[in-house]
Parts: structure tokens; C-alpha cells; sequence
């Protein structure tokens, strides 16, 4: 026995497993560094106004 | 501890660590990743769909270990009023949650191939749900809140929240062995592995490549809430002397 579905249909959910994860994480990893490269741009451009 | 109490002093070391951490977990978890659907064999019951603990793991680990960290983080915060430790706290809960979603949806989609249901209201899934539940809560709390304006501290509201929260973890932890679940009982503890090696190894990198990542992603929030506070700071000197002006 190899699980309640087997054979070729037990792809499908291993691929949409893998596809779910990497589309969250990548999402919130370039959230994360957009977030910080904006940020930081403009803490850096009001630091360099007050000189 | 309170050496790094100073942000300027943690940026010195977070900015050249952030694309080494994101760097090196994207790397490991390709390979891992790539090696779980490509080199190691079918499992012997589960057949193809048992590939999903390569994700499915790390983000059990990661929904708790994030948790973890946020109730050290405000512990930290209550006892010694660590500066970093709420901005820590509030950069760990977004990736947090996303992992513990992430461990919802991936348990799910390899529920329903093995054990013929998305989901099912036993001790293991149900207290994920409420670890999920907890994240939110947090978030809501954290965001827009008074500590935020003080430069990224908790207030003791949230951070006892955090605290409190910790208590699932345990729970999620030995709800297999508390309760009759459909989830498989322990299978990695501190006295070894009932999963054989030639199916394990590719687990240990993406675990290391997920971890890795998510402190990359740590890192990242917790900059970009150092720079928010810096400009707020600025403008409110700013603000400051045109009215003493």
C-alpha cells in the first residue's frame, strides 16, 4: 500500500506542497527586503539632508 | 547581552550577516529541496507524498521555534528592557505565522493523500491552529500600538502575551503522545530517528537552509524597523526645533 491515493496522482500533492511553500516564502522574503532597502534609503537620505 | 543593546552596534554586525544568512539558506535549501524530490527513494507506505516532510518539518520547526524566540525576546523585554528585544519580537512574529501557515497547509495537503481527509480536529492540527490564532493576535496587538512610537519596544501588554502564548508549545509538542491523532507520534527525538537515514538526510538541510533563511528575513524586518524609528526620531527633532524656532 502506498497511501489512500497512489501512483503518479500522489505528485500532484507533493508539487503543490513545494509550490505553496516557496510562493509564501519567497513573498515574504522580498516583502522583507524591499521593506528594508526603502527604509533605509530614506533614513539615509534625511541623514544626509540634516548635514 | 547589553553590548548589543546599542542598534548602531547590532547594524555593524546585521547588515554584512543579512545576505550571507539569505544566501547561504537559499543554497542549502535548493539542494535539499532538490535532493527530496529528486534523489532520495519513495517511502515504502506513503509512497511519493512522504517528499512533503522536507517542507512540511522545517515549518513545524520554525512555527515554533518563532514563537520561542518571541517569548525569550519578551522576557528579555520585561526583565532587562533590552532595546532590541521588542524590535526582535516584532520581526520574528510575520515570519512566525507564515511558517506555522505554512506547516497548516503542507500537513494538509499530505493528509488527504495518506489519510484520506484535509483535516481533522485531533491535538497536533488543532493546536497548530491556535499557535496560528496566537500570531495574529500578536501582530494586532503590536502594530500601530503605543510601544512602536517608543522606538520598537513591546509594550508589557504584548510582551506577557508572548509569554503566555508559550505555553502551547509544549502542548503542540506532546499532543501526539497526549492524544489519539492520525499524526504520526514523534519521529526525530533527542534518543535518535525512527526515519531511516536514506530518507533523512536531505531533511537536515532544509531544515538548516529554512532556519538560516528565516533569520535572514528576521534580520531584514528588524533593519527596516531600525530605520523607520531613525526617521521618526529625525523628524521629530525636526519638528522640534521649527516650533522652538
Amino acid at each position: 500500500m502506498a497511501g489512500v491515493i497512489s501512483g503518479g496522482g500522489q505528485w500532484a500533492y507533493v508539487v503543490a506542497a513545494y509550490a505553496l511553500t516557496a510562493l509564501l516564502t519567497g513573498a515574504v522574503l522580498w516583502h522583507s527586503w524591499r521593506a528594508m532597502v526603502k527604509a533605509e534609503k530614506r533614513s539615509d537620505a534625511l541623514r544626509r539632508d540634516r548635514k | 547581552m547589553h553590548a548589543y543593546a546599542n542598534p548602531t552596534r547590532f547594524l555593524a554586525i546585521a547588515k554584512p550577516l543579512t545576505p550571507w544568512l539569505l544566501g547561504l539558506g537559499l543554497l542549502l535549501l535548493l539542494a535539499g529541496a532538490f535532493a527530496g524530490l529528486a534523489m532520495v527513494p519513495g517511502e515504502a507506505k506513503q509512497g511519493e507524498t512522504a517528499r512533503i516532510l522536507y517542507v512540511h518539518v522545517p515549518s513545524a520547526w520554525l512555527g515554533m521555534g518563532g514563537w520561542t524566540s518571541l517569548a525569550v525576546a519578551g522576557l528579555v523585554q520585561l526583565v532587562w528592557r533590552h532595546p532590541l528585544s521588542g524590535i526582535a519580537a516584532r520581526a520574528i512574529a510575520v515570519p512566525g505565522m507564515l511558517f506555522t501557515a505554512l506547516c497548516l497547509a503542507t500537513g494538509s495537503i499530505w493528509g488527504k493523500p495518506t489519510w484520506g481527509t484535509w483535516w481533522e480536529w485531533d491535538g497536533r492540527m488543532t493546536s497548530m491552529l491556535v499557535l496560528l490564532f496566537l500570531y495574529a493576535g500578536f501582530i494586532a496587538l503590536t502594530t500601530g500600538d503605543e510601544g512602536q512610537r517608543q522606538g520598537g519596544s513591546l509594550s508589557r501588554g504584548a510582551a506577557i502575551y508572548a509569554l503566555v502564548g508559550a505555553v502551547n508549545i509544549p502542548i503542540i509538542n506532546r499532543s501526539v503522545v497526549w492524544w489519539n491523532s492520525l499524526h504520526q507520534g514523534p519521529s526525530i527525538t533527542l534518543g535518535g530517528s525512527s526515519i531511516d537515514g536514506s530518507l533523512l538526510w536531505p531533511l537536515g538541510l532544509t531544515v538548516l537552509g529554512f532556519s538560516l533563511l528565516f533569520g535572514a528575513i528576521v534580520l531584514m524586518r528588524m533593519r527596516r524597523i531600525i530605520a523607520d524609528n531613525r526617521v521618526a526620531a529625525r523628524l521629530r527633532r525636526l519638528a522640534d526645533d521649527d516650533e522652538g524656532y
